[in-house]
């Protein structure tokens, strides 16, 4: 079956993702675009199996479901922590991660 | 006992000497480290009296001998073995060297009595005779380098000897360099002679560079050329003398051994060793010679304007060595050779007897301050007249035969070489009023404040220490001189040793005397009869009609020194007021000093100089730096990219993702 | 016995760290001891005549990669082992008997830097020696930074041991790459292996033995170090311990002489000869540039340190002369320059303590109640300038004389060195011994802790004066073979290699595809004897 629209959707999704990460601020937000950009690719690679038939996708996109679930906990853990120490919630203002 | 065994006993004596002196010198007693030291010569001038016998009993033509005790560094083709070599030439040194030490060792032990270095003195006196009969008895050239530089070495301690003393030290420094670059002439002649000859050792090479070189080769000039380095830096002769004067600082028995009688007749030893060497190369002897005749008036005409005492004795020891220069470069090998054994005797003399009136004077030694001597000490105003008039070759005493067959010899061969004679005898004119300037200031007259001293209470004047040189007072504990002054009439060694040297200076030139006999002549001819330069020899009559010009010359220049300094005191004055520019070049020793030190000395503090402060501070560090600085600023313009700003990595990334995915589009349509 | 050689002073060290504080250095001390003892019993069990290995140790250590462990002993480095043990000794017993803090840590550097300092002159297998090499500069690393002293003028320990380890590290680092590649290209497809012997047989192509040439001399030539390459000398020179300091300068700068007589000459021949000249400038240039600091410096340490410089000049001079009496003295020089260095900053420690500091200008007149000290410090002086009569005059007679006969106008330049030498030893003598005693000198003799440690170390200048044939006996059959390799003269007979096994492929590990197996098999039944 034809799967265009499968990809279209896939790649707005993942574009709103991106933007969302260029353009927002907050911590939480930007793991939230992250989610949306890896469910995404998760979109894609489910309509990919689809199409050629056998079930690798499928097994790759729960795959990426599971590591999208460990780095959300680490990313909340670290806002989290952020938040306890009182430090601006804002991506602009932690940087101190430089050369 | 063969030559070889006497001939290492000779060598061994003063080494055991210096060394039992060295390790026990917290338990000897001061007598006893002297007279080890005394009996330590003695000894090694018994052994050589008995090689010179064993020596007599061969043949004429078989007076030779190499031994050797070990291998001491056999490898790569080259062959150095620790070996000596045995021959009329080398045992007629031996018998001066020790000769003439044993009795300045006894005179030291008088001498320097009250010294606390007194067992270090005798120490290093004996190593320093050890040196310079390893010197003479060396069998090869590496092994002669060795004793070179040991003489060398032993002359740098005995000049600073007081070494508390900047002056000494400084001179000591100024010795050693000037000895070092003479070493260096040795060394690069040796490896010359290597390259062409193969070998080091005397025997081999003497056989074989008739065979080899062309006569006046460059090789085998340049060789000679090198060799003549080492010898004139030993020698003292132009332009490497100016450490002599300094040598000075020494104390006095130190510059009658060294800087009179051995070291510095080494020279003269080594250009009469490898005359088979200049023999093949004329052009190297002629220069020898013109130096050696340079040296002679030069030195000549600083003895005439000095005012230390030592300097000037010691300006009149390098003109003598220019005779002998002289004499052994143009062939009269055994006349060079028997003036180097007067000169040994009257020279050590002269010394000896400065150095009793320098005790006198409370250790001045400035003439201007002395007079009147010849009431104050009878002995040591003999003894300096004796050697006196042996130095102005006075007919009759043994200068006065040895110096005037060097001249009548130049004569012989005519052609260029009547210019020898000719300043040979303005030079020795000079030598006499020189010499009797000396004479004349010192002895007669009325007594200055130490001689009145000596005369009304019969003791030696006491002055608080202090350097003769800058005035600087010293204390005396080791390293300065011993605050008791020893003069020859209240000790017996010194008075033994003068009195010897006396004998010998006055009638040590009948050994020779033309036309009656000619004992060093037929002893030493055997070694040089390879020489062309044998045949010549001047006719009796030409020997003494040479003798009667020098003999002359020499009272026309005593005449003339009574003249300047007895009978018209003024006239010196007035002399030096209508030659003031001569007589400045004169006492400015030709300026020689001042040249070293701007060709040389200044150039090279100045680069170290340099290289200390510019150099390694702009280019070494700065190509380190340079390295490091570049690296730090790369890394700090990558740096900027690790802005912390995650949006912007973000943005990288995204940026990057799809200009790769776009490339890929493009490269796959 | 070359493997308790080699393996005694580490393990002496580990057992070290076991024992009380006050045993630690005397325990130290006892193990350099004994490292001695049974270097002299190589030496005594030396045959003189025979060029090849002697003693050999040869075991497989990384088969896959051809590195064996392999070790040997010939003229070249019989005496450097010996060397290295006595000053060791030297050293370790000078470090005991002044307290050292941390002792048990000291003692184990200091252990361990001899057993990798006699693994380098030990080893026989190229990656081996680099192993060793590298392994060197750990101790003294530690040694020189933690145990060292910061200078007044700002340059702290640390900074001046960065500085050190950075310069040599580069050039280690080149010379690794040069090693690797050495075997690979040498391999040409074929079994790799890194012994030196076996690689001495086929020299590689003259385009990459240039390369390599120049980086095997940057490694060599930061370790001695050479002229332009020597500015970590001064301030590593200034920070470092005394006694380290004196097995450093005394051992380690030698090994970059040997390695160019292990392996530069022998693997990389045509590169020497292309080379010869430009690395002759390098040694003139060392030899007066250290000859000219050293005469106008004023800290102590420094005129040692800048004649070092001058000296190894020399040997690396006698080694491109490309003859063997040159060689010859460069070996001789290697162990006279390191029986004089060590006791000199012996000497320099002890100056430093009786004045107060180590600049020339404040010393002066020590020899007024030292007669001892001032005996021993000339004898060290006068063996410094290469005095006739000394071994290092030899020594230097025989790197000249090769010079001359080899490049005249190089022995000539070469030979200003020599006066140099003099003028720089005895002023160092003089400021400090002689003229007047200035303000804050204390003279005093020597005592005898200081005594014990130096005057067998004189004892050995005097006696090898007395018959430098000691050594060049030993060492002229091995020279030989290494020059003559160089110049493409006729060796004496050289101990052929034995055939390399023949194996599968260079990594010779990895689970092979069956159908790999048989494709080999086929190979090696052509390729095999």
């Amino acid at each position: 079956m034809s799967i265009e629209w499968y990809i279209v959707l896939s790649s707005l999704l993942f574009a709103v993702g991106a933007t969302g990460i260029l353009i927002r601020r907050s911590p939480v937000v930007i793991l939230l675009c992250l989610e949306l950009m890896l469910n995404a690719g998760n979109l894609a690679l489910i309509a990919f199996s689809r199409m050629v038939g056998n079930q690798e996708g499928q097994v790759f996109a729960l795959i990426v479901m599971v590591v999208a679930a460990c780095e959300v906990v680490v990313g909340l853990g670290l806002i989290v922590a952020i938040f306890r120490r009182k430090l601006p919630l804002d991506v602009d203002e932690l940087r101190e991660l430089r050369g | 006992m063969s030559v070889s065994f006497w001939a290492w006993l000779v060598l061994l004596f003063p080494l055991l000497g210096s060394i039992a002196i060295g390790l026990g010198f917290r338990v000897l007693p001061a007598r006893a480290a002297g007279a080890i030291g005394t009996a330590a010569i003695a000894l090694s001038f018994a052994c050589g009296i008995a090689a010179l016998v064993s020596l007599l009993g061969d043949e004429p033509e078989a007076r030779h001998h190499a031994s050797s005790l070990w291998n001491y560094a056999s490898a790569a083709g080259l062959d150095i073995k620790l070996g000596i070599f045995v021959d009329p030439l080398s045992i007629f040194m031996v018998l001066v060297v020790t000769g003439v030490s044993t009795l300045i060792h006894l005179y030291s032990f008088g001498y320097m009595e009250s010294d606390r270095g007194y067992r270090r003195f005798f120490s290093y006196l004996n190593f320093f005779v050890f040196s310079m009969l390893l010197l003479v008895l060396a069998g090869n050239f590496v092994l002669l380098t060795v004793g070179w530089a040991f003489v060398g070495f032993a002359s740098y301690a005995l000049i600073s000897f007081w070494y508390r003393r900047a002056t000494a030290t400084r001179a000591g420094m100024k010795a050693f360099v000037i000895n070092v670059v003479g070493d260096i002439g040795l060394v690069l002649a040796a490896f010359l002679i290597f390259r062409e000859l193969g070998s080091f050792d005397y025997e081999a090479v003497f056989a074989k560079a008739p065979e080899v070189f062309a006569v006046n080769q460059w090789t085998i000039v340049a060789i000679c050329l090198l060799l003549l380095l080492g010898a004139f830096a030993k020698s003292a002769q132009l332009p490497l003398h100016t450490w002599l004067p300094d040598a000075m600082e020494g104390p006095t028995p130190v510059s009658a051994l060294i800087h009179a009688a051995t070291m510095v007749t080494a020279g003269v030893y080594l250009i009469a060793r490898t005359h088979v060497l200049f023999d093949l190369a004329p052009t190297a002897a002629d220069i020898a010679a013109f130096t050696g005749l340079a040296t002679l008036l030069v030195a000549g005409t600083i003895a005439l304007v000095v005012t230390d005492l030592k300097r000037a004795i010691a300006y009149s020891t390098m003109s003598q060595i220019g005779y002998m220069v002289v004499g052994v470069s143009i062939g009269a090998f055994s006349a060079g050779m028997f003036h180097l054994m007067t000169h040994a005797f009257f020279k050590a003399l002269l010394f000896m007897a400065a150095g009793s009136i320098i005790a006198a004077m409370a250790n001045r030694q400035d003439i201007d301050a002395m007079s009147g001597f010849g009431k104050a000490m009878r002995f040591t105003s003999a003894m300096f007249l004796v050697g006196a008039l042996a130095l102005a070759a006075f007919p009759g005493t043994s200068g006065f035969f040895s110096k005037d067959e060097i001249l009548a010899y130049a004569e012989a061969r005519g052609g260029m070489y009547l210019i020898f004679t000719v300043l040979g005898y303005v030079g020795a004119l000079l030598t006499a009023v020189y010499t009797f300037r000396l004479v004349f200031r010192i002895l007669p007259g009325t007594p200055c404040n130490p001689a009145q001293e000596l005369i009304e209470t019969g003791q030696v004047v006491h002055a608080e220490p202090e350097n003769p040189a800058t005035g600087e007072a010293e204390d005396t504990e080791v390293g300065f001189p011993g605050p008791e002054h020893h003069i020859a009439e209240r000790s017996w060694p010194m008075k033994v040793a003068m009195g010897v040297l006396g004998v010998l200076a006055l009638v040590g030139g009948l050994v020779q005397v033309p036309g009656v006999d000619h004992v060093i002549a037929s002893f030493l001819d055997p070694v040089f009869e390879d020489s062309p330069l044998l045949e010549v020899h001047p006719t009796v009559g030409a020997e003494w009609t040479g003798l009667g010009i020098g003999g002359a010359i020499s009272i026309l220049g005593i005449a003339l020194a009574y003249f300047l300094y007895v009978a018209q005191p003024a006239t010196p004055a007035i002399l030096i007021q209508r030659l003031r520019p001569l007589h400045t070049l004169f006492a400015r020793k030709w300026y020689f000093d001042e040249l070293i030190d701007l060709l040389v000395v200044r150039p090279a503090l100045a680069i170290g100089r340099f290289a200390n402060r510019t150099f390694e501070r702009v280019v070494v560090d700065g190509l380190v730096s340079g390295t490091a600085e570049t690296v730090r600023g790369a890394g700090g313009i990558v740096r900027l990219v690790q802005s912390g700003f995650v949006r912007s990595y973000a943005l990288l990334l995204i940026a990057g993702f799809a200009g790769l995915a776009l490339y890929f589009l493009l490269a796959s349509s | 016995m070359t493997n308790s050689l080699l393996w005694t002073p580490l393990v002496f060290g580990l057992i070290g760290l076991a024992l009380p504080k006050r045993l630690t250095g005397w325990w130290a001390t006892l193990g350099t001891a004994v490292t001695l003892g049974i270097a002299i019993a190589l030496l005594a069990g030396f045959d003189s005549g025979a060029a090849g290995l002697q003693d050999t140790v040869e075991a497989e250590w990384i088969p896959g990669l051809g590195v064996e462990y392999s070790l040997g002993v010939d003229g070249l480095n019989v005496f450097l082992l010996v060397l290295t043990a006595l000053l060791w000794l030297g050293g370790t017993a000078f470090a005991a008997f002044r307290e050292q803090e941390r002792p048990h840590l000291f003692f184990l550097m200091m252990l361990l830097a001899e057993t990798a300092t006699l693994g380098a002159f030990l080893a026989q297998d190229l990656l081996l020696f680099v192993l060793f090499f590298d392994l060197m500069l750990v101790p003294f690393y530690f040694l020189f930074g933690a145990w060292g002293s910061d200078r007044p003028d700002g340059v702290t320990a640390s900074a001046a041991t960065l500085k050190m380890i950075v310069y040599t590290l580069v050039g280690s680092l080149l010379m690794l790459v040069a090693a690797i590649a050495t075997a690979i290209v040498a391999a040409d497809g074929g079994q790799i292996t890194f012994s030196i012997a076996d690689l001495a047989q086929n020299p590689l192509g003259e385009g990459s033995q240039r390369w390599i040439f120049w980086f095997f001399a940057a490694a060599f030539l930061v370790k001695m170090p050479a002229f332009l390459l020597h500015g970590w000398m001064p301030d590593a020179y200034r920070a470092a311990p005394l006694p380290v300091l004196a097995v450093f300068s005394g051992v380690l700068a030698k090994v970059g002489a040997y390695g160019f007589l292990r392996v530069v000459l022998p693997l990389f021949p045509d590169a020497t000869v292309e080379f010869q000249e430009v690395v002759l400038v390098i040694a003139l240039a060392s030899i007066l540039y250290g000859s000219v600091m050293a005469f106008t410096q004023t800290n102590v340490r420094l005129v040692a340190g800048y004649s070092s410089v001058a000296q190894l000049g020399f040997m690396t001079a006698g080694i491109f002369a490309l003859r063997a009496d040159g060689a010859d003295g460069a070996v001789l020089q290697m162990v006279n320059h390191g029986l004089v260095v060590a006791p000199l900053f012996i000497i320099v420690a002890v100056l430093a303590e009786r004045s107060g500091s180590e600049d020339l200008r404040e010393m002066g007149g020590m020899a007024m109640r030292a007669p001892v000290l001032a005996a021993l410090f000339l004898i060290v002086a006068l063996a410094t300038l290469a005095m006739p009569g000394s071994a290092n005059f030899i020594g230097e007679f025989y790197i000249l004389n090769g010079l001359f006969q080899a490049k005249i106008a190089f022995a000539f330049v070469a030979i200003a060195g020599v006066a140099m030498s003099a003028y720089y030893a005895l002023r160092l003598y003089q400021r400090t011994m002689h003229n007047r005693v200035p303000a804050g000198v204390g003279s005093r003799e020597l005592g005898w802790r200081d005594g014990v440690v130096l005057v067998p170390l004189v004892a050995c200048i005097v006696g090898l004066a007395l018959y430098p044939q000691l050594v060049l006996k030993r060492t002229d059959a091995s020279v030989q073979q290494s020059v003559a390799a160089a110049t493409g003269k006729p060796a004496p007979e050289a101990e052929l290699a034995e055939e390399a096994p023949a194996m599968s492929g260079w990594t010779g590990y990895g689970p092979l595809a069956d159908r790999q197996v048989d494709e080999l098999a086929a190979g090696e039944s052509g390729k095999s004897p």
